[in-house]
């Protein structure tokens, strides 16, 4: 972001000895630079090692793994493990559809609301927003927490096994609010807002037409953060969802685990009721390979998103 | 009086914008705190939360009696906040520093990149990976066989639990973290450093007098937010990556995978709202103090 361009820009005001020190410096790296520079990319490798395992072993011979323990040099690869997961395919099938719509009606329903929101919370002449700001706020410093959620939710919403129970309590976050309304206050132009009422632009045509389309770079980070936090959402599917074909994915995984657990912990499963079984018992590759299929998404898109939230993420300031 | 009222009347269509946004918050997280007058009463499912009988302080009682679990968890909870708070706010502060001193820009953006992704997959992925690690076959015990060391039992042993939490921890969070402070690194200016480097300042000194300074406001701000949920745990980490196993609770139990516990099995109503009450409580009063604190010391870092 910085680069080399900024001194430039300021050379003819500074006096002339600046630029030399700047060449001087970018001549030679020092060796403290390289050090720097493997020391970061260890830790790159300690980021991106455990899920490179998680491709190793999915594409891995489950006896392999068995005898040899879980490496990433492993002895026989193999395909088993996808098949496995094609097989019991239509679960999967379903789950990958409920988390998709759970993410994309989600955030766009997420993002129209709480870009309404942030856009009449950044005009200053709207006496009423001192009173709203403070209702925003108040979340972020107390809540409920999850029981008392998941009392009201149930016994007074009577929303158990609802879906939208997955979709509505994410939509609005007061981080996401202050963010987009820093967004709007310090880089769409109060002008164009202006100009656009002189033109005879109503307030909802004035934010769809101008405001919304020059929010882009923050609708992106904001939009990115809540997709995945739609997708990777396990707890409350583990809490309200009940019916088979309203499981997302991430339940999914979670129940895949406690297959595993209930098979290994119950030694008083007849020997017979084990074979009978042998088909169904999740297999580590089996396993792995159902993680990746439940990631791999995420890791397709992140590039896409990757520069906005790097640029886009600021907290701005938090008050009012 | 009558002038906001105009106001408003003149702004009625930024008001109707906000109505989703706050009925949403209303019904999804103001509803909720309404919901912890539960702690006060004795649930019974067929009356609801509010016509219930008051017991007064009741629950709380029984919380306090419970001894061992309750100061089990408290305790667990208060101390994964520090570890993970202070470790977090240094690791994160110095791989920005360490990516805005780096030459080679575009390998720093390129190891940034990848260092983020972890924080896109979700506790219940990365609790198989953790297994693949920690289990009784898993990498870790291939490498210590491998010099000849005894495997460890990583499942049962609850003691080498707060370190595996804390390298999952950090694993995840570390470089989204750091991005934050590196946008606030990106709008320092530039002549600082220059006017430092004329001064004779090495780049030691540069860090610790002009680049360090500069990030306080964030360093405030995100440990101002981090205190109110003093009492709250990433549930993920503690829930999913532990498997949720008994054995382990001694050193993993926090609140928050007690009371999704307590809600999955059958709620000891009274208990568990007894036990969240308590969690929010604690929350809102220690961001009041530290809030107060800051307000007083640096009144432009303060929250509010």
């Amino acid at each position: 972001m910085k680069t080399a361009t900024e001194p430039n820009v300021n050379s003819e005001l500074i006096s002339s000895d600046l630029p030399a020190i700047k060449i001087k410096k970018r001549k030679k790296p020092r060796i403290g630079q390289y050090i720097l520079t493997l020391i970061l990319g260890l830790y790159t490798l300690f980021c991106l090692l455990p899920i490179i395992l998680v491709f190793v072993i999915a594409f891995s011979d489950d006896e392999s793994i068995a005898s040899n323990g879980f490496s990433y040099f492993p002895q026989k690869l193999s395909l088993k493990g996808f098949q496995y997961v094609f097989n019991y395919g239509r679960q999967l099938f379903v789950s990958y559809g409920v988390t998709i719509f759970i993410t994309v009606a989600g955030t766009a329903l997420g993002l129209l609301i709480m870009s309404l929101f942030a856009y009449a919370l950044s005009r200053k002449d709207f006496r009423l927003r001192k009173f709203l700001s403070i209702y925003l706020m108040i979340p972020m410093l107390f809540s409920g927490g999850q029981f008392a959620s998941y009392m009201i939710f149930t016994t007074m919403y009577h929303m158990k096994d609802s879906i939208w129970l997955l979709i509505l309590p994410l939509t609005v976050s007061t981080m996401n609010v202050i963010i987009m309304r820093t967004y709007i206050q310090t880089s769409v132009p109060n002008e164009l807002i202006d100009s656009a009422h002189i033109d005879g632009a109503g307030e909802v045509r004035t934010f769809f037409q101008i405001v919304f389309p020059l929010m882009k770079p923050v609708l992106a980070s904001v939009g990115f953060m809540m997709a995945t936090a739609f997708w990777n959402d396990w707890q409350n599917a583990l809490l309200y969802i009940s019916s088979d074909n309203k499981v997302p994915l991430q339940l999914l995984l979670v129940r895949i685990q406690k297959n595993i657990e209930f098979l290994l912990n119950n030694k008083n499963i007849s020997s017979s009721a084990l074979v009978a079984m042998q088909g169904k018992i999740p297999e580590y590759s089996a396993t792995m390979a159902t993680v990746l299929v439940v990631i791999g998404p995420i890791m397709i898109a992140y590039p896409f998103f990757q520069k906005y939230f790097i640029k886009g993420l600021t907290v701005g300031s938090v008050k009012g | 009086m009558k002038d906001f009222l105009s106001n408003t009347w003149k702004h009625r269509v930024h008001f109707i914008m906000c109505i989703p946004a706050v009925l949403v918050l209303f019904f999804f997280s103001y509803m909720p705190m309404a919901g912890l007058v539960m702690a006060f009463k004795n649930f019974d499912y067929n009356l609801g939360i509010w016509k219930s009988p008051w017991v007064g302080f009741e629950n709380f009682k029984f919380l306090l009696a419970s001894g061992k679990t309750f100061w089990r968890m408290t305790f667990n909870t208060l101390e994964y906040y520090l570890i993970f708070t202070i470790l977090g706010t240094i690791f994160n502060i110095a791989l920005a520093i360490a990516i805005d001193q780096l030459i080679f820009k575009k390998i720093g953006k390129a190891f940034q990149s990848i260092m983020i992704v972890p924080v896109f997959i979700s506790y219940a992925a990365v609790q198989f990976i953790v297994y693949a690690f920690c289990s009784n076959n898993g990498m870790v015990n291939n490498i210590i066989s491998f010099f000849g060391g005894d495997p460890v039992r990583w499942y049962t042993s609850a003691e080498y639990w707060p370190y595996i939490l804390t390298i999952v921890k950090m694993w995840n969070s570390i470089g989204y973290g750091s991005v934050l402070y590196m946008s606030v690194l990106a709008g320092i200016d530039q002549q600082l450093y220059e006017a430092a480097v004329i001064d004779g300042a090495n780049k030691r000194q540069q860090i610790l007098h002009v680049t360090l300074p500069s990030l306080i406001p964030m360093i405030t701000i995100m440990l101002l937010l981090s205190v109110g949920g003093i009492m709250r745990s990433d549930t993920g980490l503690f829930y999913q990556v532990t498997r949720n196993s008994g054995i382990l609770y001694s050193t993993t139990q926090v609140i928050d995978s007690y009371v999704l516990n307590a809600i999955l099995t059958t709620p000891d109503y009274g208990f568990t709202a007894a036990t969240t009450f308590y969690q929010s409580a604690v929350g809102l009063l220690l961001i009041l103090i530290v809030n107060g604190i800051v307000r007083k010391a640096a009144p432009e870092n303060s929250l509010f």
